[in-house]
Protein backbone atom coordinates (compact mmCIF):
# COMPACT_ATOMS: atom_id res chain seq x y z
CA UNK A 1 0.00 0.00 0.00
CA UNK A 2 1.21 3.23 -1.35
CA UNK A 3 0.64 6.53 1.03
CA UNK A 4 -0.58 9.41 -0.47
CA UNK A 5 2.23 12.74 -0.48
CA UNK A 6 1.53 14.88 2.03
CA UNK A 7 0.27 18.47 0.65
CA UNK A 8 3.26 20.95 0.88
CA UNK A 9 3.29 23.68 3.13
CA UNK A 10 2.24 26.49 1.13
CA UNK A 11 -0.42 23.93 -0.79
CA UNK A 12 -2.05 23.99 2.60
CA UNK A 13 -1.61 27.63 3.32
CA UNK A 14 -3.64 28.56 -0.05
CA UNK A 15 -5.94 26.22 0.31
CA UNK A 16 -6.45 27.48 3.82
CA UNK A 17 -7.00 31.05 2.30
CA UNK A 18 -9.43 29.52 -0.07
CA UNK A 19 -11.39 27.44 2.37
CA UNK A 20 -11.85 30.47 4.66
CA UNK A 21 -12.75 32.92 1.53
CA UNK A 22 -15.49 30.49 0.19
CA UNK A 23 -17.69 30.62 3.31
CA UNK A 24 -17.74 34.54 3.59
CA UNK A 25 -18.64 34.82 -0.40
CA UNK A 26 -21.11 32.15 -0.31
CA UNK A 27 -22.80 33.39 2.97
CA UNK A 28 -23.02 36.74 2.08
CA UNK A 29 -23.79 36.76 -1.67
CA UNK A 30 -26.36 33.27 -2.20
CA UNK A 31 -27.57 32.38 1.32
CA UNK A 32 -27.70 35.46 3.73
CA UNK A 33 -28.85 37.53 1.17
CA UNK A 34 -30.73 39.92 3.93
CA UNK A 35 -26.36 40.70 5.24
CA UNK A 36 -25.91 42.12 1.81
CA UNK A 37 -29.33 44.56 2.50
CA UNK A 38 -27.86 46.17 5.81
CA UNK A 39 -24.20 46.67 4.28
CA UNK A 40 -25.22 48.07 1.82
CA UNK A 41 -28.21 50.22 2.95
CA UNK A 42 -25.95 51.77 6.03
CA UNK A 43 -23.26 53.21 4.10
CA UNK A 44 -25.84 54.39 1.25
CA UNK A 45 -28.18 56.51 3.27
CA UNK A 46 -25.40 57.90 5.48
CA UNK A 47 -23.91 59.11 2.10
CA UNK A 48 -27.59 60.32 1.31
CA UNK A 49 -28.16 62.15 4.37
CA UNK A 50 -24.53 63.97 4.32
CA UNK A 51 -25.27 65.23 1.15
CA UNK A 52 -28.13 66.60 1.25
CA UNK A 53 -26.36 68.25 4.02
CA UNK A 54 -23.79 70.03 1.94
CA UNK A 55 -27.21 70.99 -0.44
CA UNK A 56 -28.35 72.53 2.39
CA UNK A 57 -25.89 74.54 2.85
CA UNK A 58 -25.18 74.82 -0.84
CA UNK A 59 -21.99 73.59 -0.89
CA UNK A 60 -19.52 73.43 -4.33
CA UNK A 61 -20.44 70.33 -6.29
CA UNK A 62 -17.15 68.61 -6.08
CA UNK A 63 -18.14 68.13 -1.77
CA UNK A 64 -20.79 65.78 -2.99
CA UNK A 65 -17.92 63.91 -4.01
CA UNK A 66 -16.33 63.98 -1.01
CA UNK A 67 -18.96 62.65 0.49
CA UNK A 68 -19.68 59.57 -2.20
CA UNK A 69 -16.37 58.51 -1.79
CA UNK A 70 -16.38 58.70 2.08
CA UNK A 71 -19.36 56.04 1.84
CA UNK A 72 -17.63 53.66 -0.05
CA UNK A 73 -14.45 53.85 2.44
CA UNK A 74 -17.34 53.29 5.26
CA UNK A 75 -18.78 49.97 3.93
CA UNK A 76 -14.66 48.89 3.82
CA UNK A 77 -14.41 50.35 7.85
CA UNK A 78 -17.78 48.81 8.59
CA UNK A 79 -16.32 45.19 7.04
CA UNK A 80 -13.03 45.51 8.81
CA UNK A 81 -14.88 46.10 12.35
CA UNK A 82 -17.31 43.51 12.15
CA UNK A 83 -15.95 40.57 9.90
CA UNK A 84 -12.42 41.08 11.05
CA UNK A 85 -11.46 42.37 13.94
CA UNK A 86 -14.48 40.93 15.89
CA UNK A 87 -14.50 37.50 13.99
CA UNK A 88 -11.88 35.70 16.13
CA UNK A 89 -14.23 36.26 18.76
CA UNK A 90 -17.09 35.39 17.20
CA UNK A 91 -15.37 31.94 16.20
CA UNK A 92 -14.19 31.67 19.61
CA UNK A 93 -17.85 31.80 20.97
CA UNK A 94 -18.95 29.33 18.29
CA UNK A 95 -15.87 27.00 18.74
CA UNK A 96 -14.36 27.45 15.19
CA UNK A 97 -11.00 28.80 16.97
CA UNK A 98 -10.27 25.66 18.55
CA UNK A 99 -10.67 23.55 15.62
CA UNK A 100 -8.16 26.40 13.76
CA UNK A 101 -5.91 25.98 16.47
CA UNK A 102 -5.44 22.51 16.45
CA UNK A 103 -5.46 22.20 12.20
CA UNK A 104 -2.16 21.91 10.64
CA UNK A 105 -2.48 25.35 9.23
CA UNK A 106 -1.79 28.90 10.07
CA UNK A 107 -3.68 31.46 11.46
CA UNK A 108 -2.43 33.60 9.16
CA UNK A 109 -4.09 31.80 6.39
CA UNK A 110 -7.24 31.97 7.86
CA UNK A 111 -6.85 35.89 8.82
CA UNK A 112 -6.10 36.44 4.94
CA UNK A 113 -9.02 34.11 3.97
CA UNK A 114 -11.31 36.45 5.74
CA UNK A 115 -9.29 39.37 4.36
CA UNK A 116 -9.61 38.42 1.05
CA UNK A 117 -13.45 37.46 1.09
CA UNK A 118 -14.18 40.45 2.82
CA UNK A 119 -12.91 43.05 -0.01
CA UNK A 120 -14.32 40.60 -2.88
CA UNK A 121 -17.51 41.25 -1.22
CA UNK A 122 -17.58 44.87 -0.08
CA UNK A 123 -15.99 46.01 -3.23
CA UNK A 124 -19.88 44.96 -4.22
CA UNK A 125 -21.26 46.58 -1.94
CA UNK A 126 -18.82 50.12 -1.82
CA UNK A 127 -19.65 49.42 -5.63
CA UNK A 128 -23.35 49.78 -5.56
CA UNK A 129 -23.13 52.90 -2.55
CA UNK A 130 -20.85 55.09 -5.23
CA UNK A 131 -22.70 54.07 -8.47
CA UNK A 132 -25.83 55.08 -6.68
CA UNK A 133 -24.48 58.19 -5.04
CA UNK A 134 -22.93 58.93 -8.41
CA UNK A 135 -25.85 58.53 -10.31
CA UNK A 136 -28.12 60.63 -7.98
CA UNK A 137 -26.18 63.52 -7.28
CA UNK A 138 -24.74 63.59 -10.73
CA UNK A 139 -20.76 63.56 -9.21
CA UNK A 140 -18.69 63.97 -11.99
CA UNK A 141 -14.77 62.42 -11.52
CA UNK A 142 -11.89 63.10 -13.08
CA UNK A 143 -10.72 60.34 -15.77
CA UNK A 144 -7.39 60.71 -15.85
CA UNK A 145 -6.99 59.97 -12.22
CA UNK A 146 -8.55 56.61 -11.96
CA UNK A 147 -6.12 54.58 -12.53
CA UNK A 148 -3.67 56.12 -10.25
CA UNK A 149 -6.58 56.21 -7.35
CA UNK A 150 -7.15 52.63 -8.20
CA UNK A 151 -3.73 51.85 -7.35
CA UNK A 152 -3.80 54.33 -4.03
CA UNK A 153 -6.51 52.25 -2.82
CA UNK A 154 -5.44 49.01 -3.48
CA UNK A 155 -2.51 49.89 -0.99
CA UNK A 156 -5.10 51.20 1.32
CA UNK A 157 -7.09 48.41 1.04
CA UNK A 158 -4.11 46.02 1.99
CA UNK A 159 -2.71 48.39 4.70
CA UNK A 160 -6.56 48.52 6.23
CA UNK A 161 -7.15 44.80 6.29
CA UNK A 162 -3.70 44.44 7.74
CA UNK A 163 -4.64 46.65 10.61
CA UNK A 164 -8.35 45.10 10.65
CA UNK A 165 -5.60 41.47 11.29
CA UNK A 166 -4.05 43.51 14.21
CA UNK A 167 -7.70 44.21 15.48
CA UNK A 168 -8.59 40.84 15.38
CA UNK A 169 -5.70 39.71 17.86
CA UNK A 170 -6.44 42.31 20.34
CA UNK A 171 -10.44 42.09 20.07
CA UNK A 172 -10.17 38.76 21.05
CA UNK A 173 -8.87 38.67 24.41
CA UNK A 174 -10.82 42.01 25.05
CA UNK A 175 -12.98 40.51 26.83
CA UNK A 176 -17.03 40.64 26.64
CA UNK A 177 -19.36 42.10 24.45
CA UNK A 178 -16.56 43.18 22.17
CA UNK A 179 -19.55 44.55 19.57
CA UNK A 180 -19.54 47.59 21.72
CA UNK A 181 -15.98 48.21 21.08
CA UNK A 182 -16.57 47.82 17.49
CA UNK A 183 -19.76 49.97 17.77
CA UNK A 184 -17.60 52.85 19.74
CA UNK A 185 -14.71 52.28 16.65
CA UNK A 186 -17.86 53.42 13.91
CA UNK A 187 -18.56 57.62 14.22
CA UNK A 188 -15.36 58.54 16.04
CA UNK A 189 -13.14 57.20 13.03
CA UNK A 190 -15.65 58.50 10.57
CA UNK A 191 -14.89 61.90 12.34
CA UNK A 192 -11.08 62.10 12.18
CA UNK A 193 -10.70 59.86 9.22
CA UNK A 194 -12.20 62.95 7.41
CA UNK A 195 -15.20 60.48 5.93
CA UNK A 196 -17.27 63.61 4.86
CA UNK A 197 -14.59 66.66 4.56
CA UNK A 198 -11.40 67.14 3.87
CA UNK A 199 -9.19 65.92 6.76
CA UNK A 200 -7.03 69.19 6.70
CA UNK A 201 -9.92 70.75 8.02
CA UNK A 202 -9.54 69.13 11.42
CA UNK A 203 -5.62 70.59 11.49
CA UNK A 204 -2.29 69.25 10.25
CA UNK A 205 -1.76 67.95 13.73
CA UNK A 206 -5.40 66.08 13.71
CA UNK A 207 -5.09 65.05 10.02
CA UNK A 208 -1.13 63.55 10.99
CA UNK A 209 -2.03 61.75 14.23
CA UNK A 210 -5.55 60.27 12.26
CA UNK A 211 -3.22 59.02 9.49
CA UNK A 212 -2.12 56.19 11.33
CA UNK A 213 -5.69 54.85 10.25
CA UNK A 214 -4.90 54.31 6.45
CA UNK A 215 -8.41 54.54 5.36
CA UNK A 216 -7.05 58.73 6.29
CA UNK A 217 -4.75 58.72 3.93
CA UNK A 218 -6.21 56.52 1.46
CA UNK A 219 -9.18 58.41 1.09
CA UNK A 220 -7.52 61.88 1.03
CA UNK A 221 -5.48 60.43 -1.63
CA UNK A 222 -8.00 59.01 -3.72
CA UNK A 223 -10.39 62.46 -3.23
CA UNK A 224 -6.98 64.20 -4.80
CA UNK A 225 -6.70 62.02 -7.61
CA UNK A 226 -10.48 61.52 -8.72
CA UNK A 227 -11.42 65.09 -7.77
CA UNK A 228 -8.84 67.26 -8.81
CA UNK A 229 -8.86 70.91 -6.26
CA UNK A 230 -9.65 68.89 -3.19
CA UNK A 231 -8.29 70.94 -0.50
CA UNK A 232 -5.25 68.17 0.65
CA UNK A 233 -3.39 66.83 3.74
CA UNK A 234 -0.18 66.13 1.64
CA UNK A 235 0.29 65.16 -2.10
CA UNK A 236 -1.28 61.82 -3.35
CA UNK A 237 2.49 60.26 -3.82
CA UNK A 238 3.71 60.69 -0.09
CA UNK A 239 0.13 59.63 1.03
CA UNK A 240 0.85 56.07 -0.99
CA UNK A 241 4.13 55.64 -0.01
CA UNK A 242 3.37 56.15 3.64
CA UNK A 243 0.56 53.70 2.92
CA UNK A 244 3.03 51.31 1.55
CA UNK A 245 4.96 51.23 4.35
CA UNK A 246 2.07 50.99 6.81
CA UNK A 247 1.47 47.40 5.05
CA UNK A 248 4.87 45.34 6.84
CA UNK A 249 4.61 47.72 9.71
CA UNK A 250 0.74 46.50 10.70
CA UNK A 251 1.69 43.05 9.61
CA UNK A 252 4.67 42.98 11.70
CA UNK A 253 2.39 43.92 14.58
CA UNK A 254 -0.39 41.56 13.72
CA UNK A 255 2.06 38.93 13.78
CA UNK A 256 3.79 39.95 16.65
CA UNK A 257 0.22 40.15 18.75
CA UNK A 258 -1.37 36.98 17.67
CA UNK A 259 1.91 34.91 19.31
CA UNK A 260 1.84 36.52 21.98
CA UNK A 261 -1.84 36.44 22.43
CA UNK A 262 -1.67 33.06 21.28
CA UNK A 263 0.78 31.90 24.01
CA UNK A 264 -0.65 33.56 26.54
CA UNK A 265 -4.49 32.01 25.67
CA UNK A 266 -3.01 29.02 25.58
CA UNK A 267 -1.34 29.49 28.92
CA UNK A 268 -4.91 30.55 30.25
CA UNK A 269 -6.92 28.22 28.82
CA UNK A 270 -9.09 31.06 26.77
CA UNK A 271 -8.81 30.32 23.56
CA UNK A 272 -11.77 27.51 24.43
CA UNK A 273 -13.78 29.82 26.53
CA UNK A 274 -17.13 30.79 25.80
CA UNK A 275 -19.27 33.71 26.53
CA UNK A 276 -16.34 35.37 27.76
CA UNK B 1 -65.87 46.26 45.65
CA UNK B 2 -62.63 45.55 47.46
CA UNK B 3 -62.00 42.56 45.37
CA UNK B 4 -61.83 44.72 42.01
CA UNK B 5 -59.90 47.38 43.55
CA UNK B 6 -57.59 44.95 44.90
CA UNK B 7 -57.53 43.15 41.16
CA UNK B 8 -56.91 46.28 39.43
CA UNK B 9 -53.79 47.52 42.32
CA UNK B 10 -52.45 44.01 41.82
CA UNK B 11 -53.06 44.77 38.22
CA UNK B 12 -51.25 47.58 38.19
CA UNK B 13 -48.49 46.56 40.87
CA UNK B 14 -47.63 43.32 38.29
CA UNK B 15 -46.74 46.04 35.55
CA UNK B 16 -44.94 48.34 37.36
CA UNK B 17 -42.52 45.36 38.45
CA UNK B 18 -42.60 44.07 35.32
CA UNK B 19 -41.28 47.75 33.72
CA UNK B 20 -39.06 47.91 36.99
CA UNK B 21 -37.55 44.16 36.31
CA UNK B 22 -36.97 44.66 32.76
CA UNK B 23 -35.60 47.92 33.11
CA UNK B 24 -33.37 46.58 35.50
CA UNK B 25 -32.15 43.42 32.30
CA UNK B 26 -32.09 46.20 29.80
CA UNK B 27 -29.28 48.04 32.02
CA UNK B 28 -27.35 44.76 33.29
CA UNK B 29 -27.14 43.68 29.41
CA UNK B 30 -26.42 46.75 27.95
CA UNK B 31 -24.08 48.14 30.31
CA UNK B 32 -22.40 45.48 32.74
CA UNK B 33 -19.62 44.66 30.40
CA UNK B 34 -17.88 47.70 31.45
CA UNK B 35 -17.29 49.85 34.56
CA UNK B 36 -20.18 52.50 34.40
CA UNK B 37 -17.56 55.54 33.65
CA UNK B 38 -16.41 53.41 30.64
CA UNK B 39 -20.41 52.54 29.54
CA UNK B 40 -21.18 56.61 30.18
CA UNK B 41 -17.94 57.49 27.35
CA UNK B 42 -19.40 54.83 25.12
CA UNK B 43 -22.88 55.68 25.14
CA UNK B 44 -22.31 59.28 24.29
CA UNK B 45 -19.18 59.04 22.08
CA UNK B 46 -21.49 58.06 18.85
CA UNK B 47 -23.88 61.26 19.00
CA UNK B 48 -20.91 63.47 20.02
CA UNK B 49 -18.79 62.26 17.10
CA UNK B 50 -21.88 62.85 15.16
CA UNK B 51 -22.39 66.06 15.94
CA UNK B 52 -19.10 66.94 15.28
CA UNK B 53 -19.14 65.61 11.96
CA UNK B 54 -21.52 68.06 10.96
CA UNK B 55 -20.16 71.00 12.83
CA UNK B 56 -17.11 70.60 10.62
CA UNK B 57 -18.49 70.00 7.40
CA UNK B 58 -20.78 73.42 8.32
CA UNK B 59 -17.09 75.46 9.16
CA UNK B 60 -15.69 73.76 5.74
CA UNK B 61 -18.75 75.17 3.67
CA UNK B 62 -19.91 78.20 5.68
CA UNK B 63 -16.72 79.31 7.64
CA UNK B 64 -17.26 80.73 11.15
CA UNK B 65 -19.20 83.76 10.49
CA UNK B 66 -22.08 85.12 13.07
CA UNK B 67 -24.76 85.54 9.62
CA UNK B 68 -24.32 81.35 9.00
CA UNK B 69 -24.57 80.05 12.56
CA UNK B 70 -28.44 79.79 12.75
CA UNK B 71 -27.94 76.31 10.69
CA UNK B 72 -24.86 75.54 12.49
CA UNK B 73 -27.36 75.11 15.75
CA UNK B 74 -30.18 74.09 13.65
CA UNK B 75 -27.23 71.03 12.82
CA UNK B 76 -26.20 70.23 16.36
CA UNK B 77 -29.68 70.46 17.93
CA UNK B 78 -31.11 68.14 15.42
CA UNK B 79 -28.42 65.68 15.97
CA UNK B 80 -28.19 65.19 19.70
CA UNK B 81 -31.98 65.03 19.73
CA UNK B 82 -31.93 62.45 16.89
CA UNK B 83 -29.68 60.27 19.27
CA UNK B 84 -32.86 59.16 20.99
CA UNK B 85 -34.24 58.25 17.91
CA UNK B 86 -31.79 56.46 16.51
CA UNK B 87 -31.16 54.85 19.72
CA UNK B 88 -34.81 53.74 20.17
CA UNK B 89 -35.30 52.04 16.87
CA UNK B 90 -31.96 49.93 16.89
CA UNK B 91 -32.96 49.20 20.52
CA UNK B 92 -36.49 48.11 20.42
CA UNK B 93 -35.08 45.98 17.39
CA UNK B 94 -32.19 44.60 18.58
CA UNK B 95 -33.67 43.93 21.94
CA UNK B 96 -36.55 41.38 20.39
CA UNK B 97 -33.84 40.12 17.92
CA UNK B 98 -31.38 39.24 21.09
CA UNK B 99 -34.17 37.83 23.01
CA UNK B 100 -35.47 35.53 20.54
CA UNK B 101 -31.89 34.17 18.74
CA UNK B 102 -29.71 35.10 21.31
CA UNK B 103 -31.11 34.33 24.80
CA UNK B 104 -34.45 32.29 23.81
CA UNK B 105 -36.24 34.20 25.92
CA UNK B 106 -38.93 35.68 23.90
CA UNK B 107 -41.64 32.83 24.10
CA UNK B 108 -41.36 33.32 27.90
CA UNK B 109 -41.71 36.76 27.63
CA UNK B 110 -44.42 36.62 25.75
CA UNK B 111 -46.64 33.68 28.02
CA UNK B 112 -45.55 35.93 31.39
CA UNK B 113 -48.77 37.45 32.58
CA UNK B 114 -47.87 41.50 31.53
CA UNK B 115 -48.44 43.10 28.71
CA UNK B 116 -45.35 42.75 26.00
CA UNK B 117 -45.16 46.14 25.25
CA UNK B 118 -44.42 47.22 28.90
CA UNK B 119 -41.26 44.52 28.85
CA UNK B 120 -40.35 46.36 25.49
CA UNK B 121 -40.94 49.45 27.05
CA UNK B 122 -38.69 48.71 30.26
CA UNK B 123 -35.72 46.53 28.17
CA UNK B 124 -34.84 49.89 26.29
CA UNK B 125 -35.41 52.44 28.96
CA UNK B 126 -31.78 52.25 30.13
CA UNK B 127 -30.92 52.82 26.68
CA UNK B 128 -33.35 55.33 26.24
CA UNK B 129 -32.45 56.81 28.95
CA UNK B 130 -28.66 56.99 28.12
CA UNK B 131 -29.70 58.50 24.89
CA UNK B 132 -31.23 61.36 26.94
CA UNK B 133 -28.24 62.24 28.78
CA UNK B 134 -26.25 62.26 25.98
CA UNK B 135 -28.80 64.77 24.39
CA UNK B 136 -27.84 66.85 26.98
CA UNK B 137 -24.35 66.16 26.91
CA UNK B 138 -23.81 66.69 23.49
CA UNK B 139 -25.89 70.43 23.52
CA UNK B 140 -23.20 71.27 26.63
CA UNK B 141 -20.65 70.59 24.77
CA UNK B 142 -21.72 72.25 21.64
CA UNK B 143 -22.45 75.41 23.25
CA UNK B 144 -19.45 76.95 24.30
CA UNK B 145 -17.16 75.43 21.61
CA UNK B 146 -18.76 76.22 18.59
CA UNK B 147 -20.57 79.58 20.11
CA UNK B 148 -24.06 78.33 20.08
CA UNK B 149 -26.38 80.90 21.49
CA UNK B 150 -27.86 78.32 24.45
CA UNK B 151 -28.99 79.33 27.64
CA UNK B 152 -30.78 77.83 30.14
CA UNK B 153 -32.21 80.81 31.25
CA UNK B 154 -33.29 81.67 27.66
CA UNK B 155 -34.82 78.00 27.49
CA UNK B 156 -38.56 78.07 26.60
CA UNK B 157 -38.72 75.11 29.04
CA UNK B 158 -42.69 73.94 28.57
CA UNK B 159 -42.42 74.30 25.14
CA UNK B 160 -39.11 72.00 24.92
CA UNK B 161 -40.55 69.91 27.77
CA UNK B 162 -44.46 68.97 25.72
CA UNK B 163 -42.17 68.61 22.19
CA UNK B 164 -39.95 65.94 23.94
CA UNK B 165 -42.70 64.49 25.38
CA UNK B 166 -44.88 63.83 21.79
CA UNK B 167 -41.73 63.12 20.03
CA UNK B 168 -40.62 60.46 22.47
CA UNK B 169 -43.84 58.82 22.31
CA UNK B 170 -44.29 59.09 18.59
CA UNK B 171 -40.83 57.61 18.20
CA UNK B 172 -41.37 54.61 20.60
CA UNK B 173 -44.99 53.62 19.02
CA UNK B 174 -43.42 53.35 15.85
CA UNK B 175 -40.05 51.99 16.98
CA UNK B 176 -42.15 49.43 18.69
CA UNK B 177 -44.58 48.43 16.19
CA UNK B 178 -41.15 48.17 14.05
CA UNK B 179 -39.47 45.73 16.56
CA UNK B 180 -42.24 43.32 16.41
CA UNK B 181 -42.84 43.54 12.62
CA UNK B 182 -38.90 42.50 11.86
CA UNK B 183 -40.00 38.87 13.90
CA UNK B 184 -40.68 38.06 10.11
CA UNK B 185 -36.55 38.74 9.47
CA UNK B 186 -34.66 35.56 10.19
CA UNK B 187 -31.61 38.06 10.76
CA UNK B 188 -33.46 41.15 11.34
CA UNK B 189 -29.91 42.47 13.85
CA UNK B 190 -28.94 46.40 12.36
CA UNK B 191 -32.49 46.36 10.50
CA UNK B 192 -33.33 48.78 13.05
CA UNK B 193 -30.57 51.15 12.53
CA UNK B 194 -31.77 51.06 8.61
CA UNK B 195 -35.25 52.18 9.66
CA UNK B 196 -33.60 54.91 11.96
CA UNK B 197 -31.06 55.75 9.25
CA UNK B 198 -34.03 55.74 6.52
CA UNK B 199 -35.81 58.56 9.13
CA UNK B 200 -32.84 60.42 9.40
CA UNK B 201 -33.11 61.41 5.64
CA UNK B 202 -36.70 62.36 6.10
CA UNK B 203 -37.06 63.75 9.60
CA UNK B 204 -35.42 66.92 9.24
CA UNK B 205 -32.48 66.28 11.82
CA UNK B 206 -29.72 67.64 10.27
CA UNK B 207 -31.17 69.26 6.89
CA UNK B 208 -34.94 71.16 6.02
CA UNK B 209 -37.52 69.01 4.81
CA UNK B 210 -38.17 71.31 1.82
CA UNK B 211 -34.37 70.13 0.67
CA UNK B 212 -35.72 66.30 -0.17
CA UNK B 213 -37.71 65.60 -3.84
CA UNK B 214 -41.00 66.36 -4.06
CA UNK B 215 -42.37 62.83 -2.88
CA UNK B 216 -40.31 62.58 0.23
CA UNK B 217 -40.66 65.81 0.95
CA UNK B 218 -44.15 64.99 1.22
CA UNK B 219 -43.92 61.69 3.29
CA UNK B 220 -41.58 63.71 6.01
CA UNK B 221 -44.76 66.47 6.35
CA UNK B 222 -46.98 63.69 7.28
CA UNK B 223 -44.51 62.43 9.69
CA UNK B 224 -43.97 64.41 13.46
CA UNK B 225 -40.40 64.06 13.51
CA UNK B 226 -39.87 67.69 12.06
CA UNK B 227 -42.45 69.16 14.33
CA UNK B 228 -40.88 68.01 17.27
CA UNK B 229 -37.34 69.05 16.18
CA UNK B 230 -38.74 71.94 14.87
CA UNK B 231 -39.84 72.57 18.06
CA UNK B 232 -37.16 71.73 20.35
CA UNK B 233 -34.56 74.04 18.39
CA UNK B 234 -36.88 77.14 18.70
CA UNK B 235 -37.23 76.39 22.18
CA UNK B 236 -33.46 76.49 22.74
CA UNK B 237 -32.28 78.42 19.94
CA UNK B 238 -34.72 81.13 19.35
CA UNK B 239 -33.16 82.03 16.20
CA UNK B 240 -35.46 82.18 12.96
CA UNK B 241 -32.55 81.10 10.42
CA UNK B 242 -32.82 77.76 12.42
CA UNK B 243 -36.42 76.79 11.48
CA UNK B 244 -37.93 75.03 9.00
CA UNK B 245 -41.67 76.37 9.12
CA UNK B 246 -40.67 79.67 9.32
CA UNK B 247 -44.01 81.21 8.02
CA UNK B 248 -45.75 78.93 11.52
CA UNK B 249 -46.15 80.40 14.61
CA UNK B 250 -45.19 77.57 17.75
CA UNK B 251 -48.96 76.54 18.39
CA UNK B 252 -49.35 75.75 14.26
CA UNK B 253 -46.09 73.70 14.91
CA UNK B 254 -47.75 72.16 17.87
CA UNK B 255 -50.90 71.22 16.54
CA UNK B 256 -49.27 69.88 13.49
CA UNK B 257 -47.19 67.76 16.31
CA UNK B 258 -49.97 66.73 18.09
CA UNK B 259 -52.17 66.10 14.61
CA UNK B 260 -49.21 63.76 13.05
CA UNK B 261 -48.59 62.16 16.59
CA UNK B 262 -51.87 60.80 17.05
CA UNK B 263 -52.00 59.58 13.30
CA UNK B 264 -48.59 57.77 14.31
CA UNK B 265 -50.13 56.12 16.98
CA UNK B 266 -53.10 54.90 15.41
CA UNK B 267 -51.03 54.02 12.61
CA UNK B 268 -48.23 52.19 15.18
CA UNK B 269 -51.03 50.46 16.93
CA UNK B 270 -52.11 48.65 14.00
CA UNK B 271 -49.18 47.65 12.59
CA UNK B 272 -48.31 46.28 16.15
CA UNK B 273 -51.78 44.48 16.13
CA UNK B 274 -50.66 42.98 12.57
CA UNK B 275 -47.32 42.07 13.38
CA UNK B 276 -48.11 40.42 16.78
CA UNK B 277 -50.59 38.04 15.33
CA UNK B 278 -48.46 37.43 11.98
CA UNK B 279 -45.68 36.50 14.46
CA UNK B 280 -48.36 33.90 16.49
CA UNK B 281 -49.89 32.60 13.32
CA UNK B 282 -46.45 31.69 11.95
CA UNK B 283 -44.59 30.93 14.77
CA UNK B 284 -41.95 33.55 14.76
CA UNK B 285 -42.04 34.08 18.62
CA UNK B 286 -39.67 30.77 19.10
CA UNK B 287 -38.18 30.35 15.41
CA UNK B 288 -34.86 29.14 15.66
CA UNK B 289 -32.24 31.46 14.22
CA UNK B 290 -28.61 30.19 15.04
CA UNK B 291 -27.58 33.55 16.50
Amino acid sequence: MTRAPSPSASSIFLRTVYARAYPRLVSTLGRERSWMLTEIALPLLGTIAMVYVYQALHAPRPYLGFVVLGGCMLAYWQNVLWSMATQFYWDRDNGTLELYVISPTSLFAVLLGMAFGGIVVTTARAAVVLATGSLLFGVAYEAGGVVPALGAFVVTLIALYCLGSVLAALFLFYGRDVWNLSTALQEPVYFVSGFYFPVRSLTAYVGGAASLLPLTLGLDAVRQLLLPGAVALVGPGVETLVLAAQVPFYAWLAVLAFRKLEEKARREGRLVLRGA
Amino acid sequence: MSALAATRDSSAQRTWRALRASTRLGWEISSNWTRPALFLIYAVLRPVSAALILAVMYRVVAGDSEQTRGYLGFLVVGSAFWSFAQQAFTDFANAISEDRGRYRQLKYIYTAPVPFTVYLLGRAASQLGSALASVAVVLLMAAPLLHLHLNPRDVDWPLLLVATLLGAVAVMSLAMACSVLLLGAHDSYGYGEIIASCLYIIGGAIFPIAVLPGALSTLAAWLPLAYWLELTRRALLHDPAAQMFASTGDLGVLMRLLGTTVLLIVLSAALLRYADRRARGQGLIDKETHW
